[in-house]
């Protein structure tokens, strides 16, 4: 652990982006890793969130209708470009993996603000596992046509629990 | 005109091309909603709510498989007790999203879907508390889950297949939908494609259609043009203003001005000059102020109008506004009539020239007549009085030559007044009583002696009711019968001449008079022209007879004049027939007539000395007067006017005053009264007018001025006498009064003489003691007779032949009417009764004349 620090510290001053600047360790159980082409880790040569790191980045909430779920639904979560910054994301794609090992690829270009958050609650609550659970990536899909599209719903991936970013 | 049958033509082509653009704005209407349809369903396809569904039922298989093999696995190994749970809560997640999913609701109301679904949720509600369970709860009941598990795989396999068929069909009938509203759209399209083909066809016939009504307008246009720069009239075009905007090239000649020069100028102070502008302006042109188009009355006036160096000339000018050309434009015509004014003038100053012509013609004809009547009286009357004298039976043949000829020429000229009078329209006709066979005898005794001359017979017959008295103009209707006596025994030697009287039956009491002779007629080709004036046939016996030419002409004119008719009807060498018809209406009584005095020859008896004024201008007149009055032993008091006349009478007891009518200082009238009103010395004397000519309401202003008789000139001598008689007898004068009909004579000396020429003295001296002896029985019987006796009116018939062979016309007349009315029954004792007084009165005549 303590080795890293000084890589962590180099790359905080390399890239001079200081709210990201230390990535704290995950305390509770982790929901999401993340890995490949990524500047910043937490443990190994991954970024680990747990809920609690999670709730500290800058959370939204987005309001909107699923075709998987009756009647309007909030979704409240980490913009995935926040998080992609979070852990400095190099590639231009990353490859969102769910527990039952369901894989989709996300290129860059959704990677925008007001673009997919990756919720963690669903209508205030936590979501569990039988509730697609714990992390849905979840587009605003009645703000934007483009995001009523099959690769789009495609790209929702539910149970969401592992990210690589490639090239 | 052209342009109508164009719009005659082009409104079918409209209608169908509105038809077309109805046509096209429901196919738009239709392609709008099928596009919308289509966009619709392209959202649909767009937003994708299906996600890849099949891949999500696929999935609750392979999760369900998962948990099974978890499950076995964790039968061996305790470690593995996670992944079930893992795996029971994949799978349930999957089930939630089956059961929840939006896109999963068409599936869920499908038995076969639903079925197996509610016996997976039996399964997952039942196995929850085991999963949730501590670890030896679900290690206990693990193999009963798998048992479980292994019955439920049926389920889940017909899940995912009712999921995979319910979502083909669905899939299907989208498609079908798709490809029917790609049907339909591609229908629409092709009528929308139908549609816009009709519409361009109809937008290339309306410009075929609007091409040839440009082509008519073209030429309409070059024709009008060649019209307007041809005539000779100037056409100006004036804007509602009356600045000129156009003109033509006659408009340039016309007034000199070019045509920049004119345009924008005011058209009425261009044209006109000032003062006749500004009259037009508030009288003829009065619309164009008054912003309105001209009423058809005010839209050709003539005015004058003035050229750019100042000519002005008469112009007729005619204008209209147009008013259909959107924008109002006047066009206005104007026509140089400065010629046509001149020859109008020129025509009426002609027809003036010889009006006053025809008239002075007229004038001098009247003048000329009447001032040679005067010295031809004269004439007549010395040649009368030279018989007065002791003449040698040669001196005497050559005074009835020169008699002859004097008369002649006096009835020349008196028809010549005759016409002129009636051209003047001086001649009114007269209404008057009279007696149908007086007429006839008169006419007859006046051209006896022609006729038997040329040794004709003269005599006149009536049918119908010969001794009614009539209304109508005696004189006029003589002078005609006289006219066409005379011609008929001018034209016929050795025949005879017949006037027939006849009413003729229907209405208006039509009399008709025919003159027959056996003459030598009128070839067919002249009968047309001899009712012409100065018309005289050329014919040997015309040349004999001589003549104006003018005596059928004025019978005709007085014929129109008394409302009747003549004609001829005739066969050369077989003779003519002339007849008059004029309307003659019975009238009630003859009114008293005046006595001629001429008729008294036969009164014998000695006439003391009157003495008599004689009032009268022309010396001639006053000496033939004077002279057969002295030579009956009156004495002669000579005035040269109407006021010496006047002094005269005061002065003098006259027994009688001759009074001439027209004089100058005073008239006769004015003298006559003076005379009556004056109370002098001659104030109760008789005042006779002696005048040429009197109308009978001059006689009747005569007899007002207080002359009871009138004697025309020329004096007749026997008239004359006569009168003079009358007075010189103390017979009161009765009023004179329009002749009822010829003048009646007691002897008819042309008889006698051309008895006397006929017969030796002894045989004629013979035949008359016989005759008077005869008609003596004859008077005394009659006169006696009552008058039903059944023989009276033969013998009456015949002592009426022997009366008119000696010429005794009154008797002859006198018993012809006994012997008519004898045979109508209606005889009267008085006409009896004044046979033997009038008897008397011939026979004296006779035996006087018997006696020379």
């Amino acid at each position: 652990m303590t080795r890293t620090l000084p890589a962590l510290t180099l790359a905080a001053l390399l890239l001079g982006t200081a709210a990201f600047a230390d990535l704290p360790e995950p305390t509770g159980d982790v929901l999401l890793t993340v890995d490949g082409d990524i500047t910043e880790t937490n443990v190994g040569d991954t970024a680990q969130f747990d809920r609690a790191m999670m709730e500290a980045m800058d959370p939204v909430t987005i309001t909107t209708t699923t075709i998987w779920t009756d009647g309007e639904q909030t979704f409240t979560g980490v913009p995935l470009s926040t998080l992609m910054a979070a852990v400095g994301a190099g590639g231009d794609v990353i490859s969102a993996t769910a527990v039952n090992d369901y894989a989709v690829e996300i290129p860059r270009t959704d990677w925008v603000d007001d673009g997919p958050i990756v919720a963690y609650l669903n209508n205030g609550e936590p979501m569990s596992l039988r509730d697609k659970g714990p992390l849905w990536m979840i587009y605003p899909f009645d703000s934007r046509t483009e995001y009523q599209s099959e690769v789009i719903y495609s790209r929702s991936i539910w149970q969401l629990d592992r990210i690589t970013v490639r090239d | 005109m052209s342009s109508l049958q164009n719009m005659r033509q082009t409104g079918p082509s409209w209608r169908r091309t509105s038809f077309a653009v109805a046509l096209l704005v429901f196919c738009m209407g239709t392609v709008a909603s099928m596009g919308w349809l289509v966009l619709r369903e392209i959202d649909d396809i767009n937003t994708a709510n299906s996600d890849n569904l099949q891949w999500v039922l696929a999935q609750a298989d392979v999760e369900f498989l998962r948990f099974k093999v978890a499950l076995l696995e964790a039968q061996d190994d305790r470690e593995k007790l996670d992944a079930v749970r893992r795996r029971f809560d994949i799978f349930y997640s999957r089930m939630s999203t089956l059961e929840r999913g939006v896109a999963f609701r068409t599936l869920r109301d499908n038995p076969d879907f639903d079925q197996p679904r509610a016996e997976i949720r039996d399964f997952l509600d039942q196995s929850v508390p085991l999963i949730d369970g501590d670890d030896a709860t679900l290690q206990a009941a693990l193999t009963r889950l798998l048992g479980t598990a292994v019955t439920l795989e049926d389920a889940i396999r017909k899940l995912s297949l009712a999921g995979l068929t319910s979502f083909a069909e669905i899939s299907d009938e989208r498609r079908e939908n798709l490809i029917q509203t790609l049907f339909l759209m591609a229908a629409v399209l092709m009528l929308l494609l139908g549609g816009l083909s009709l519409l361009a066809l109809s937008f290339y016939r309306l410009y075929r259609v609007s091409r040839r009504q440009a082509e008519d307008v073209a030429r309409t246009g070059s024709r009008m043009r060649t019209i307007v720069e041809t005539t000779v009239d100037a056409i100006l075009v004036c804007d509602g203003s009356g600045k000129v905007i156009d003109l033509n090239g006659s408009a340039e000649k016309m007034f000199g001005y070019s045509r920049a020069e004119a345009i924008g100028r005011s058209a009425i102070t261009m044209v006109h000059p000032p003062d006749v502008a500004e009259s037009l302006r508030e009288k003829q042109l009065k619309y164009i102020g008054e912003k309105r188009r001209p009423d058809p009355h005010e839209r050709r006036f003539e005015t004058e109008a003035i050229t750019r160096n100042g000519r002005r000339f008469a112009a007729e000018i005619s204008l209209d506004r147009a008013d259909d050309t959107g924008e109002r434009v006047f066009v206005v015509f104007v026509r140089d009539i400065s010629r046509r004014k001149a020859a109008e003038d020129e025509l009426l100053d002609a027809r003036d020239k010889a009006l006053a012509g025809e008239t002075a013609k007229a004038e001098f004809l009247a003048v000329m007549s009447h001032e040679m009547r005067t010295p031809l009286n004269g004439l007549l009357g010395t040649m009368q009085l030279m018989r007065d004298h002791s003449l040698t039976e040669r001196q005497s043949d050559l005074l009835d030559q020169m008699q002859n000829s004097g008369h002649l020429l006096l009835g020349l000229v008196n028809d010549v007044l005759d016409l002129s009078k009636y051209e003047a329209g001086k001649l009114v006709p007269e209404q008057r009583p009279f007696e149908i066979p007086r007429l006839l005898d008169g006419i007859c005794e006046t051209i006896g002696t022609l006729a038997s001359n040329n040794g004709n017979t003269l005599s006149w017959t009536s049918t119908g009711a010969p001794s009614d008295i009539v209304m109508g103009d005696s004189r006029r209707l003589r002078q005609v019968l006289l006219n066409l006596v005379g011609n008929a025994v001018k034209f016929t030697r050795g025949g005879e001449i017949t006037i027939e009287a006849e009413e003729l039956p229907g209405p208006g009491h039509i009399t008709e008079f025919r003159v027959v002779d056996t003459g030598i007629g009128i070839a067919p080709a002249h009968l047309g022209r001899i009712f012409n004036d100065f018309e005289t046939l050329d014919s040997s016996y015309s040349r004999q007879a001589g003549g104006t030419g003018l005596g059928l002409g004025i019978a005709r004119r007085l014929t129109d004049l008394m409302g009747g008719e003549i004609g001829v009807e005739s066969e050369e060498g077989e003779g003519s027939l002339f007849w008059v018809r004029v309307s003659l209406p019975p009238a009630d009584e003859m009114p008293e007539v005046q006595q001629p005095f001429g008729d008294m020859t036969g009164d014998t008896g000695p006439v003391p000395s009157l003495s008599v004024l004689l009032v009268e201008d022309n010396e001639i007149n006053r000496f033939v007067a004077r002279e057969m009055l002295e030579a009956e032993g009156h004495k002669v008091t000579e005035a040269v006017n109407g006021r010496a006349g006047v002094e005269w009478a005061e002065a003098q007891a006259f027994d009688l005053i001759l009074m001439d009518i027209s004089m100058p200082v005073m008239d006769g009238q004015a003298a006559a009264r003076a005379i009556h009103m004056g109370g002098g010395a001659s104030a109760k004397s008789p005042i006779i007018a002696v005048t040429a000519h009197a109308l009978p309401e001059e006689i009747a202003r005569f007899k007002e001025a207080g002359m009871d008789h009138t004697i025309s000139k020329p004096i007749d001598r026997a008239e004359l006498m006569g009168l003079v008689r009358a007075v010189a007898s103390g017979d009161p004068l009765v009023p004179s009064g329009p002749r009822g009909g010829p003048r009646p004579v007691l002897v008819d000396k042309d008889q006698l003489g051309t008895m006397r020429e006929m017969l030796k003295a002894e045989d004629l001296d013979r035949l008359a003691s016989k005759f008077l002896a005869e008609t003596d029985a004859v008077v005394t019987d009659l006169s006696a007779a009552s008058p039903g006796d059944p023989d009276l009116a033969a013998r009456a018939h015949t002592s009426a032949g022997s009366c008119a062979t000696f010429g005794l016309t009154a008797m002859h007349r006198a018993l012809g009417d006994i012997e008519a009315a004898a045979k109508r029954e209606n005889l009267s004792e008085e006409a009896l009764k004044a046979l033997a007084p009038l008897w008397k009165q011939s026979r004296g005549a006779l035996q006087d004349w018997l006696g020379t």
